[in-house]
């Protein structure tokens, strides 16, 4: 009997029924378990500030503290709710717009008072387990900050198409609010909508006792006002404000890979490459190591890669502009991004205590593609957190 | 290298555990564990004492009993296997395998077979975990096809935690392997030959998990030369007429054992099928004493 065979569904099925009973009992490296819980995580995000480059401006960028608290309980046998509540602090300067300097190379303006504002967010799902592996889940969450406003519902259906081959599908609306502070003052806008619409299918796959594979699309379209009213792009002499396309449509292809490499060890692989239809091409590639080490710690470093190419209308400034759109948002233009971070856990008893940090880095020469004209306002950032969660099982 | 075999008698049949070691204190450690899980699993589980978990259940029939975790997996195990095998594996043909034990010796009449199917029938019982509910007095558990297999299995891994990795538990004939032998090589086991006591159908070399034996040979009702498989169709209330035993190698010895007991419930045609298909290593032996099967693969 070749051991590359797939088992057949009736044995499949007799080892799925019996696996609470014994042989493997013991939980992967990587998986949480299904818990009934309660968490808080703190969370601090500070971007790089700009040193040594020439900018106007505070060159403070932009720092987030951030508090989150997790529910996640059964409700009868088969349903379970998650509710999710976070708040955040934000403050500091953020890119307003770029002129050109001698040579023509770019300088970065930046917005001058330091901002302070706060976003409170909720979100809860519940999910119904129908039985065998058959799972429905509904979600719904609101967002809210002093210029900004998001609600967004969704639904999401997971059935086994075979024992080993799972199919997933889904989709979510959502409806964004803006009114942009300060708007008589810097001639903003006064308010604008937003909508996304998105959709998701993908297959999951047990490719062995060790192995699983994910694969799956998803398409979001969205319409609506979609610049950004706080930034401004030099045309020629001018400061015009940042204008984007009312519409644009993504599609993006993943597939993840998961590998217990032994009982303690668990290998992730994610890849992602996704364009749109403002000209946009992007790759994102992360991995990531599960290890259980003896005294219930457990250690998950990380790597994740990322690479985009630029939007048609972007560029850091424009000499004369006949077309319609145009933005120098940095997150429009051509970068990539290295990023490394490390999760660290233990158990005691039903508590577990979380931590981590991530150093993300990111340079226009990493970009998809030629990088063009480099912008000075791709971020850097460093983010730690610390959280302790309470299992009630 | 010692071999220390140990035989001990437990849920009715006779058993043995096969260790191999150096080390006196891990052989006794072993043989404690192995006493102390089959005693608890047959007390916990026999249908054929009063104070078992079993007849308690029995007996609260009309209630509805929160049942504790071991208990909770493995109906919800036996519930799969109704599923899979189309209602002809139920645990709750108690009454009907009451009836034609060979303890009784004698051959059931349609009234008592009729009164015994009415309260048969695991469709009818209300189990959502960890609630169990048996609807009709008189309804009647009867976890044999799994207890037995899975306490091989459970003694096999208490072996292991104890430090053992060399050995074979044998549980009445259903077998858990702990590990092989010390020099790397297979253990060989006997599959007995139903219907010729004493006599080996084959020998084989148990390369992983467990072997179980489903079959008719010890435990069947033998009136006026005629004999009655113990295993009950719940359906019909009679005795399969299919394979005098089956036996199957699978990764645990309850796996093995669940499908060694559908084969024999299915009938010669379509347990031969299910066997086929399964794609476990096998071996049939049938009415005639014809022997079938691939469990040397």
């Amino acid at each position: 009997m070749s051991a590359a065979k797939r088992p057949s569904p009736s044995l499949t099925l007799l080892l799925a029924a019996s696996a609470a009973l014994g042989g493997q009992k013991s939980v992967r490296a990587d998986e949480t378990g299904s818990t009934q819980s309660v968490g808080y995580r703190f969370n601090v995000y500070d971007e790089d500030s700009f040193s040594g480059q020439p900018v106007i401006g505070s060159p403070e960028r932009y720092h987030v503290d951030s508090q989150q608290l997790a529910l996640n309980t059964g409700i009868g046998d088969r349903n379970t709710l998650t509710v999710d509540a976070t708040h955040e602090v934000m403050s500091g300067s953020s890119p307003w717009y770029v002129v050109p300097g001698p040579d023509n190379k770019p300088i970065q303006v930046l917005s001058g008072a330091t901002i302070r504002d706060h976003r409170s967010a909720v979100q809860a799902a519940l999910t119904h387990d129908a039985g065998a592996n058959d799972t429905t889940s509904v979600n719904a969450s609101y967002s809210a900050e002093r210029d900004y406003h998001a609600a967004a519902v969704g639904a999401e259906h997971a059935t086994p198409l075979d024992p080993a081959l799972t199919l997933a599908y889904g989709g979510s609306f959502s409806h964004d609010l803006i009114r942009p502070t300060d708007a008589e003052l810097y001639d903003r806008i006064e308010r604008a909508q937003k909508n996304t619409l998105s959709a998701f299918g993908g297959l999951t796959w047990v490719l062995n006792r060790s192995a699983v594979v994910e694969s799956g699309v998803q398409i979001n379209y969205q319409n609506g006002y979609l610049s950004d009213p706080y930034k401004l792009v030099t045309v020629g002499d001018d400061q015009l404000p940042d204008t984007r396309p009312d519409r644009r449509t993504e599609g993006a292809w993943l597939v993840r890979y998961r590998y217990a490499v032994t009982a303690d060890a668990a290998l992730h692989a994610d890849t992602r490459v996704a364009m749109n239809s403002w000209g946009q091409h992007s790759l994102a590639l992360e991995f990531s190591w599960y290890q259980r080490l003896g005294g219930d710690w457990q250690l998950v470093p990380g790597l994740r890669y990322y690479a985009q190419d630029s939007a048609r209308f972007y560029a850091p400034f424009f000499a004369e502009n006949a077309d319609a759109y145009f933005s120098s948002d940095y997150r429009l233009g051509a970068f990539g991004a290295i990023a490394a971070n490390l999760n660290v856990r233990k158990r005691f008893g039903h508590w577990e205590l979380t931590a981590g940090a991530e150093r993300y880095h990111s340079a226009t020469s990493y970009a998809l593609g030629s990088s063009g004209v480099p912008d000075p306002a791709v971020v850097s950032y460093t983010r730690i957190y610390a959280g302790l969660d309470f299992h009630f099982d | 290298m010692s071999a220390h075999v140990f035989e001990f008698s437990s849920m009715g049949c006779p058993c043995a555990l096969h260790l191999e070691t150096d080390d006196e204190e891990l052989a006794r450690r072993a043989r404690a564990a192995v006493l102390a899980e089959t005693d608890r699993l047959d007390r916990k589980y026999s249908h054929y004492r009063d104070d078992s978990l079993i007849a308690r259940l029995c007996a609260d029939a009309g209630k509805v009993v929160d049942v504790d975790e071991e208990t909770a997996n493995l109906l919800d195990f036996a519930a799969e296997l109704h599923r899979q095998s189309g209602g002809l594996f139920d645990i709750t043909a108690g009454r009907l395998t009451r009836l034609w034990d060979a303890r009784a010796g004698r051959v059931p009449d349609a009234g008592e077979i009729a009164a015994a199917l009415r309260v048969t029938g695991w469709h009818r019982v209300e189990w959502r975990r960890p609630r169990l509910r048996l609807p009709l007095r008189g309804m009647h558990l009867d976890l044999g096809g799994i207890v037995k297999e899975y306490a091989a299995d459970r003694c096999a891994e208490l072996c292991r935690a104890a430090g053992a990795n060399a050995g074979v538990v044998d549980l009445g004939g259903d077998l858990a392997l702990i590990g092989p032998h010390r020099d790397g090589t297979r253990w060989v086991v006997g599959i007995k030959a139903p219907r010729a006591s004493g006599r080996a159908a084959a020998r084989i070399d148990l390369p992983r998990g467990g072997l179980a034996t489903s079959g008719d040979y010890e435990r069947a009702l033998i009136v006026d030369g005629r004999r009655y498989s113990h295993i009950v169709d719940p359906r019909s209330g009679r005795p399969v007429a299919g394979f005098a035993s089956v036996s199957v190698v699978a990764d645990t010895c309850l796996v093995a054992g669940a499908a060694a007991t559908l084969a024999m419930l299915l009938g010669v045609e379509r347990g031969g099928e299910y066997l086929s298909e399964l794609g476990l290593p096998h071996l049939c032996v049938d009415g005639d004493g014809d022997v079938s099967g691939d469990i040397a693969n």
